[in-house]
C-alpha cells in the first residue's frame, strides 16, 4: 500500500466526515430554499453567532471528554454579563478591567464546580446543576432582575465590529478552537484528559493528576462560557441577567453531534466546531424560511438524535467484551 | 450407580475473533456425579460454561440432557432445564433480603398478586437450613460474609429445582471449615441425584470431593479420568503439558545473600483490608505474595503504590523513609504497579497502543509539556518490540488486541518507566499459555536487570513456578514466608487456608 492511498483511506475514514457532508448539504439546501441565505450579510450574523456559541461548546468538549458535564455554562454567560455592566455602568470602572474581574468570576466559578466534583466526589451533573441554579440566581440577585445599558463604543467593538473582515468574536472563537485542538492533541495536559475520560482508574495508577486536571477542564468550561458572556453583552449593548438561558443544551448537543462521547474519552474539537455550525445553521435556516422561532427547538432536537445515532453506527470503535 | 449420563456435550467448538477458544471437547456428567473441570487460565474452562449457561452460542457441537438433545438459547432455558451457575462473582443483590433473593423473579404471590412475604420467608428459611445457614432470611445480603452469600446462591439452585449446579472456584474466598460445609453440602447433592460441575485449581479439593476429573488445554480436551487412578501431579502435568520449569524459566538464587532490601515495610496497616503487614524486598528478586481472595495482597500493593490510605507504619526504599500519598509519588520513587484487573484499572481501551503505552511516561515524551511525537513513536517502539508487540500495531486501538498482548502493553508502560520496585498484580490472569510463558520471561529479565519484582497470583502453579520467595497472607497479615525452591502446593496452600495438612 503506498503512501497516498493510506491518506485517502485515512480522509475517508475520519470520524467527521459524514458530519462534513451533512453540513455542506444543508448549507446547499438553504441557499436553494432562501435567496436571503447566501449573502454576506446573512453570514455575517452567522459567523457572529457561531463564534459565540462555539467559544461554550469548545470549553464544554474539555469538560464532556473527561467524563464530566457542565450545565452551569449559560448561568455563568448570565453572571459574567452581569458583572462586566455592574463594573462598567455602575461602579465607572476601566471597561479592561471590568471585563478581566468578570473572566476571574467564571473562572472561580470553574474552580468551585471542579472542587465540588473532584474533592466532594459530587457527579458533575449534580455540582453545576447547583451552580446552574446558584450562578443565574446570583445574576438576578445583583441586578434586581433588571439589564444594564450604556456601553462605550470602544466596548461594542468587541462584540458587534470586525477584524480583518470577520466579526470579532468569530475571530476570538477561531483562535480558541485552534488553540483548543493544540491543547487536545499536542500537550501533556490534553493527553491526560483524554486518558481521564478513558478510563479514570487507569489514569490514576498511571499518576496522572487526576483531580488538578478535572479542575482545569471546567474552568476552562467556564472561563470560555465568561467569554462569550462578556462578547455577548457587548453585541447587544445590553448586560442582561436572563442572558444564555438553555446555552448548556445548545453547547452539549454540539458536542455530541459532533461525536464527543458523553462517557468520555473520545471526541475532537473538530466535531465540536461542525456540531455548532449545525445546530446554528439550522436555527438561521428556520428564521429565514419563516418558520416560527417556538419550532426551532423541536429541530435542534430531532438533529441531535439523528446524528447521534449516525455517530453511534460510522465512528463507532469496536472493543472486545 | 452412575451409569446414566445426565448432560453430554460433544464436539463443542466456540471461536471468539481470531481465537479458536474451544475445538472440539465433550464434556460427559452422569447423575449424583462430581465432576471437576481444570485447566489453565485460558483453557477453555469458562467458555464451556458459558455455553452450558446459555450466556454464550456454541459455533458447533450438540448437548444433550437426560436422553434427548437440547439446545440452551439463554440462560433462563439453561435455568428450566435444571442446569444452575454459581459463578465466581456472585449475582446477587446487596441491598435485598436473603429470602429476596433467593426467590427474585418467582416471588411467592398472595392471592390478589402481591409478593407474599410471609410465605417467601417461610420457604427461604427451608432453603438456608439446608445449606447450613444459621442467619435471618429478613438479612440484608450486605451484612453477610462471602462464604455465606456463596451458600445462599447454593440454597437459591436448590430451591428452584437444580439437576445439575455448576460451581466456578468455590472455595477460592471460603476458611478451611465452610469449605466442609461445602463438600457435606455437596454430598448431600450426590445422595439426591444432582450432578455437580466443579471447576477449579486445588488438587487436594479435586481429589476429595470429585469423582471423574475432565481436563481442557487451550481450548481442547486433553483426558478425562476416574480421580481413583490418577495422581495430582499427572493432572498438572496433564493439564500445562510439560514440566513446570519449562514454563517458568530458571530460579534466581541470588536471594537474601548478604543484599541490602530495597524496601523495608514495617507494620503496614489499611484497615479493614490488612494490618501489620512486614516485609522485605531485595533487588533482582521475584517475591510472590501468595494468599486466597480477599486476604490483602492487592490492597497492600494499592496501599504502597499510594493508591490506598495507610493508617500505621512506615516504609523505606534504599533506607529512605518513603509515603507515597499518590500513584504520581511512588512512580517517582521508582514504583511501578500493574494492576489486578486490566480492563477496569490498566487499559484506556478505546486509545491506540501508543498512547496506552507511554501514559506513565508523558515527562519523558514531552518538553514544556508540549509532547514530541518523536519521542512517543521511538519509546514505545522500544518496548513493544521488547515485548514482543508487532511494531504495526501500535496504532491500534488497545481495545481491540488479545489479552496476552494487551498485558504486553501495561508490562510495556512500566518498563519505560524503569522501575526500582515493579508490583505485578495477577499478571497472567486471563491470559494464554504461550502469551503467559512470554510474560514469565519478561519478568525475570526484569529481575535479571535487577529489579525487585513483587508478583501476586492466586495461580498456585504460577506461584511455585516464579517464586524465589513466597510471602503467604490470611485474613490480611502476613502468616508465613517459603524460599521459592523449597515451597511445595501443600505447604503454601496449608498457610493460606490455615490448616495443617
Amino acid at each position: 500500500m503506498n503512501i497516498k492511498s493510506v491518506t485517502a483511506k485515512k480522509i475517508f475514514q475520519t470520524r467527521e466526515l459524514p458530519l462534513i457532508v451533512v453540513v455542506a448539504g444543508v448549507i446547499a439546501a438553504l441557499t436553494f430554499l432562501s435567496p436571503y441565505f447566501f449573502t454576506s450579510g446573512n453570514f455575517e450574523i452567522l459567523a457572529r453567532q457561531t463564534g459565540l456559541a462555539l467559544l461554550i461548546s469548545v470549553g464544554m468538549t474539555f469538560v464532556i471528554l473527561t467524563a464530566g458535564i457542565d450545565l452551569s455554562v449559560g448561568s455563568v454567560v448570565a453572571l459574567s454579563s452581569v458583572i462586566v455592566g455592574e463594573f462598567i455602568i455602575n461602579f465607572h470602572w476601566n471597561p479592561a478591567l471590568s471585563v478581566f474581574v468578570s473572566l476571574i468570576g467564571a473562572l472561580l466559578v470553574g474552580y468551585i464546580n471542579g472542587l465540588f466534583t473532584t474533592y466532594l466526589k459530587l457527579p458533575a451533573f449534580v455540582s453545576t446543576l447547583g451552580m446552574l441554579a446558584i450562578a443565574r440566581g446570583l445574576a438576578l440577585g445583583v441586578t434586581g432582575g433588571s439589564t444594564i445599558e450604556g456601553f462605550s463604543e470602544g466596548f461594542l467593538y468587541w462584540g458587534q465590529g470586525k477584524f480583518l473582515g470577520l466579526p470579532v468574536p468569530a475571530c476570538i472563537a477561531l483562535v480558541v478552537a485552534v488553540l483548543s485542538i493544540f491543547v487536545l492533541r499536542k500537550t501533556v495536559f490534553g493527553r491526560q484528559v483524554f486518558f481521564i475520560g478513558s478510563n479514570e482508574s487507569a489514569a490514576l495508577l498511571s499518576g496522572i493528576p487526576v483531580r488538578k486536571v478535572k479542575i482545569a477542564t471546567f474552568m476552562i468550561a467556564s472561563f470560555l462560557a465568561g467569554l462569550s458572556g462578556v462578547l455577548e453583552t457587548s453585541r447587544l449593548g445590553v448586560s442582561q441577567p436572563s442572558a444564555g438561558n438553555g446555552y448548556e443544551l445548545v453547547a452539549i448537543g454540539a458536542c455530541v453531534i459532533g461525536g464527543v462521547s458523553l462517557f468520555g474519552g473520545v471526541g475532537s474539537v473538530l466535531g465540536t466546531i461542525l456540531g455548532t455550525v449545525l445546530l446554528l445553521l439550522i436555527q438561521d435556516g428556520l428564521i429565514l424560511l419563516n418558520i416560527s422561532p417556538y419550532w426551532q427547538q423541536v429541530f435542534s432536537g430531532a438533529i441531535i438524535v439523528i446524528s447521534v445515532s449516525i455517530n453511534l453506527r460510522t465512528g463507532k470503535i469496536k472493543i472486545k467484551n | 450407580m452412575f451409569n446414566d449420563s445426565l448432560l453430554a456435550m460433544s464436539e463443542i467448538s466456540k471461536a471468539y475473533t481470531g481465537v479458536q477458544a474451544l475445538a472440539g471437547v465433550n464434556l460427559d456428567v452422569r447423575e449424583g456425579e462430581v465432576m471437576a473441570l481444570v485447566g489453565e487460565n485460558g483453557a477453555g474452562k469458562s467458555t464451556l460454561l458459558k455455553i452450558l449457561a446459555g450466556a454464550e452460542k456454541a459455533d458447533s457441537g450438540k448437548i444433550s440432557f437426560a436422553g434427548k438433545e437440547i439446545s440452551i438459547n439463554s440462560p433462563k432455558e439453561a435455568s428450566n432445564f435444571g442446569i444452575k451457575v454459581i459463578y465466581q462473582e456472585l449475582n446477587l443483590a446487596v441491598h435485598l433480603s436473603v429470602a429476596e433473593n433467593i426467590f427474585v423473579g418467582r416471588e411467592p404471590k398472595t392471592k390478589i398478586g402481591l409478593v407474599d412475604f410471609k410465605k417467601m420467608q417461610e420457604l427461604a428459611n427451608i432453603a438456608i437450613k439446608e445449606v447450613g445457614l444459621n442467619i435471618n432470611s429478613n438479612e440484608q445480603v450486605n451484612n453477610l460474609s462471602i462464604a455465606q452469600r456463596q451458600l445462599i446462591e447454593i440454597a437459591k439452585a436448590l430451591s428452584e429445582d437444580a439437576r445439575i449446579v455448576v460451581m466456578d472456584e468455590p472455595t477460592s474466598s471460603l476458611t478451611d471449615q465452610e469449605t466442609r460445609i461445602l463438600f457435606d453440602i455437596i454430598l448431600n447433592l450426590k445422595k439426591k441425584g444432582i450432578s455437580v460441575i466443579y471447576v477449579s485449581h486445588r488438587m487436594k479439593e479435586i481429589f476429595e470431593i470429585a469423582d471423574r476429573v475432565t481436563i481442557l488445554k487451550d481450548g481442547k480436551l486433553v483426558t478425562v479420568e476416574n480421580v481413583k487412578s490418577v495422581t495430582p501431579d499427572a493432572v498438572v502435568r496433564f493439564m500445562i503439558g510439560r514440566e513446570l520449569t519449562d514454563l517458568y524459566g530458571q530460579k534466581s538464587l541470588k536471594t537474601g545473600l548478604n543484599l541490602k532490601p530495597i524496601m523495608e515495610v514495617e507494620g503496614l496497616s489499611s484497615e479493614p483490608y490488612f494490618e501489620n503487614v512486614s516485609f522485605k524486598v531485595f533487588p533482582g528478586e521475584i517475591l510472590v505474595l501468595s494468599g486466597l481472595i480477599g486476604s490483602g495482597r492487592s490492597e497492600t500493593a494499592m496501599t504502597l503504590f499510594g493508591a490506598l490510605k495507610r493508617s500505621k507504619g512506615t516504609v523505606t526504599i534504599e533506607g529512605q523513609p518513603f509515603h507515597a500519598k499518590s500513584p504520581m509519588s511512588a512512580i517517582k520513587l521508582g514504583i511501578g504497579l500493574l494492576p489486578e484487573d486490566r480492563k477496569k484499572q490498566g487499559l484506556f481501551m478505546q486509545l491506540v497502543v501508543r498512547e496506552n503505552m507511554s501514559s506513565a511516561s508523558l515527562r519523558d515524551i514531552s518538553r514544556n509539556f508540549i509532547l514530541s511525537r518523536t519521542k512517543d513513536i521511538s519509546l514505545v517502539t522500544f518496548f513493544s518490540e521488547k515485548m514482543g508487540l508487532r511494531s504495526n500495531a501500535i496504532d491500534v486501538a488497545a481495545g481491540t488486541l488479545s489479552g496476552g498482548n494487551q498485558q504486553k502493553i501495561l508490562l510495556g508502560r512500566w518498563l519505560a518507566k524503569k522501575p526500582k520496585i515493579l508490583i505485578l498484580d495477577e499478571p497472567t490472569r486471563g491470559v494464554d499459555v504461550l502469551a503467559k510463558s512470554e510474560i514469565y520471561k519478561m519478568i525475570r529479565e526484569i529481575s535479571d536487570e535487577n529489579v525487585a519484582v513483587v508478583v501476586i497470583s492466586s495461580d498456585l502453579m504460577e506461584v511455585l513456578g516464579i517464586a524465589d520467595r513466597i510471602l503467604i497472607m490470611r485474613e490480611g497479615k502476613i502468616v508465613g514466608e517459603v524460599q521459592g525452591n523449597e515451597a511445595t502446593e501443600s505447604k503454601v496452600m496449608a498457610m493460606a487456608t490455615g490448616i495443617g495438612v
